[in-house]
């Protein structure tokens, strides 16, 4: 670390110039005199060694959170020698706010002393933020010198998206062999009654419908609903985005696919994902805890990738997409490819849903208000909802969603309308 | 707490000359001079060095409408506090927004009174020992003081070349 000198020198030096200037035209010895301090600071420079006598180590409060949440990051700066004057600054990455305390700090230290250096930040957005590098700068106390250091600290703090509430999710039509929470149409082991039959021989004596029975004077039992779980594979379509951040199409969409996996991994649902970009990511279907994760460390990823390359979703694997699964679609309907996509998936027989985040009060939110910026929103919306039409007639459900309102209300419509068309 | 010290110190600055001689043009000087040394402190030490440039003047003035014989002592107190105003407006917009560590405040302080004390003891001396030897020997006193201001001068222009900027604070 090499010692230099600040502005702070140099306007010392111009007001000793500018007073020796104003003593010789006056004739005044004072002036002189009043110059003598100025000059007696000029020579404490030179006299700090820049010796990198001090250390630093960074600790957070938590390295995983949600959206929202807040987050405390203590720097302890110790010394091995004396430090008079020490300025550290941490740049905050734009998804971190800082709400309390400054992510700037200046201290002292004597030798074998440490200090500890604590702000609080609201993590914004969601995504891995990379706390690394602390810029230092070592004064010496007349602030006539500097010098200055880079200190890369480990401090990586992941963000996941915060799950919208929500109660009621959009049930499946086709049902998995595993044991779950749906009431199946299929007859067997189970809680909801379905039908009733006559007795025979190795029906349990606890399944016989004594009521039937004593109308009919004949053995009657009562036949269950199985009760089965579902593949519900999530499709986000990162191809393109709207608004600006931390509120934008994307930004929704991810929330409420949080919202979804969480909802259906409840239920001991199997859930996948695939991101719809260029390349094709995805996550086979599964539940658990561990799996809760894994899908929320791709949303955590995910993100707009612009490519030229468009993917036939019949390249993705077929345990990734199972014929049986709910597939529903997280789009803001922005870009064709991913409606042409919904098309084809329709078309092969899936059980389709497209949740459908409107790009149009979060661009609005964003631009000054105009008469021509309403008039091009009308004309968006009408567009939009030509273009919904035109796939709702080819049999796809979809759910026109604005992020501003609940997530529950906007897939509590959609409820009903499926039970009426359940698949028996 | 720095930037307050500074603002008192503006108004010593400002205020002395008032107390050699309080005419109308100092009085205007100073008002300017203050005006600029507040947004000095506040905004960037360019600006305080127009202020300081400004009370400089108002001092001259001030002694050449006084007249009469040298004001060392009061020469001493101008010229600290000139040093310790230029410095705590600098630590003052460095503290400004920043989480300050304990014990800062108060070396900052300590160094402050320390380093005034030894340059106003310095300047006395050497202002005396200069009245002293003038009294004494007969030289040209103003070719070598401009001498002097144009060696200064020079310094200055050779150490704004050499210097390179630091990034900014924030």
């Amino acid at each position: 670390m090499t010692m230099r000198l600040t502005p702070l020198a140099l306007s010392v030096v111009t007001v000793c110039a500018w007073g020796l200037v104003l003593g010789v035209l006056s004739g005044r010895a004072e002036l002189a005199v009043v110059v003598l301090p100025l000059l007696l600071g000029l020579l404490r420079i030179g006299r700090t060694v820049a010796a990198r006598e001090w250390s630093l180590a960074r600790a957070l409060s938590a390295p995983r959170v949600f959206e929202g949440e807040r987050v405390t990051v203590t720097v302890t700066v110790s010394a091995d020698g004396p430090v008079p004057l020490l300025e550290l600054f941490e740049p905050l990455p734009p998804t971190l706010r800082l709400v309390s305390g400054h992510n700037r700090g200046l201290f002292t230290l004597g030798p074998g002393r440490s200090v500890e250096w604590r702000y609080e930040v609201e993590c914004v957005r969601r995504g891995r933020v990379n706390l690394g590098t602390v810029h230092a700068r070592f004064w010496d106390r007349a602030g006539l010198e500097a010098g200055e250091t880079s200190v890369r600290l480990p401090g990586q703090l992941r963000v996941y998206p915060r799950p919208l509430p929500l109660r009621r999710l959009p049930g499946p039509r086709r049902m998995q062999a595993f044991v779950g929470n749906y009431v199946a149409p299929s007859l067997g082991e189970g809680l909801e009654p379905g039908d009733i039959r006559a007795f025979v021989p190795g029906d349990r004596v606890r399944h016989v419908n004594w009521r039937a029975s004593l109308r009919f004077r004949q053995l009657f039992v009562t036949q269950y609903h199985q009760e089965r779980n579902a593949d519900v594979v999530l499709m986000l379509d990162t191809l393109a985005e709207a608004g600006a951040a931390p509120a934008t199409t994307l930004d929704a969409s991810i929330r409420a696919a949080a919202a979804l996996v969480t909802g259906y991994l409840a239920r001991k649902d199997r859930v996948g994902l695939i991101e719809y970009c260029g390349p094709f990511r995805w996550v086979r279907p599964s539940s658990g805890r561990a799996h809760h994760e894994r899908l929320f460390e791709a949303l955590l990823r995910a993100d707009v990738m612009f490519s030229y390359v468009t993917q036939d979703v019949a390249l993705v694997p077929r345990r990734v997409l199972p014929p049986q699964a709910l597939v529903i679609a997280i789009s803001p309907l922005i870009d064709p490819r991913f409606e042409r996509a919904l098309v084809d998936l329709a078309a092969r027989g899936f059980d389709l849903v497209v949740l459908s985040p409107s790009p149009i009060p979060l661009v609005r939110r964003a631009m000054r208000p105009s008469a021509r910026a309403d008039l091009a929103c009308r004309l968006w919306a009408l567009e939009r909802r030509a273009r919904a039409d035109a796939l709702h007639r080819l049999g796809i459900t979809i759910v026109d969603w604005d992020p501003a309102e609940s997530l529950e209300a906007a897939l509590g419509g959609l409820t009903p309308s499926r039970r009426r068309g359940v698949v028996r | 707490m720095a930037r307050r010290l500074a603002a008192v110190l503006t108004v010593v600055l400002v205020g002395s000359p008032l107390l050699i001689a309080s005419s109308t043009a100092v009085l205007a000087l100073g008002a300017a001079a203050m005006m600029l040394c507040f947004l000095g402190i506040l905004a960037a030490t360019p600006v305080l060095v127009g202020g300081m440039v400004l009370a400089l003047g108002e001092y001259t003035l001030a002694l050449w409408l006084a007249g009469g014989p040298p004001r060392l002592a009061g020469a001493v107190l101008f010229g600290v506090v000139l040093v310790l105003l230029l410095e705590t407006a600098d630590f003052g917009r460095l503290a400004h927004r920043a989480t300050l560590g304990p014990g800062l405040l108060a070396a900052q302080i300590r160094s402050w009174a320390v380093f005034a004390a030894f340059a106003g003891v310095g300047a006395l001396v050497a202002s005396t020992g200069a009245n002293v030897t003038s009294a004494a020997v007969r030289l040209p006193w103003a070719p070598a003081v401009a001498a002097a201001g144009a060696a200064v001068a020079l310094v200055g222009v050779a150490l704004a070349l050499s210097y390179r900027r630091l990034p900014p604070r924030d």
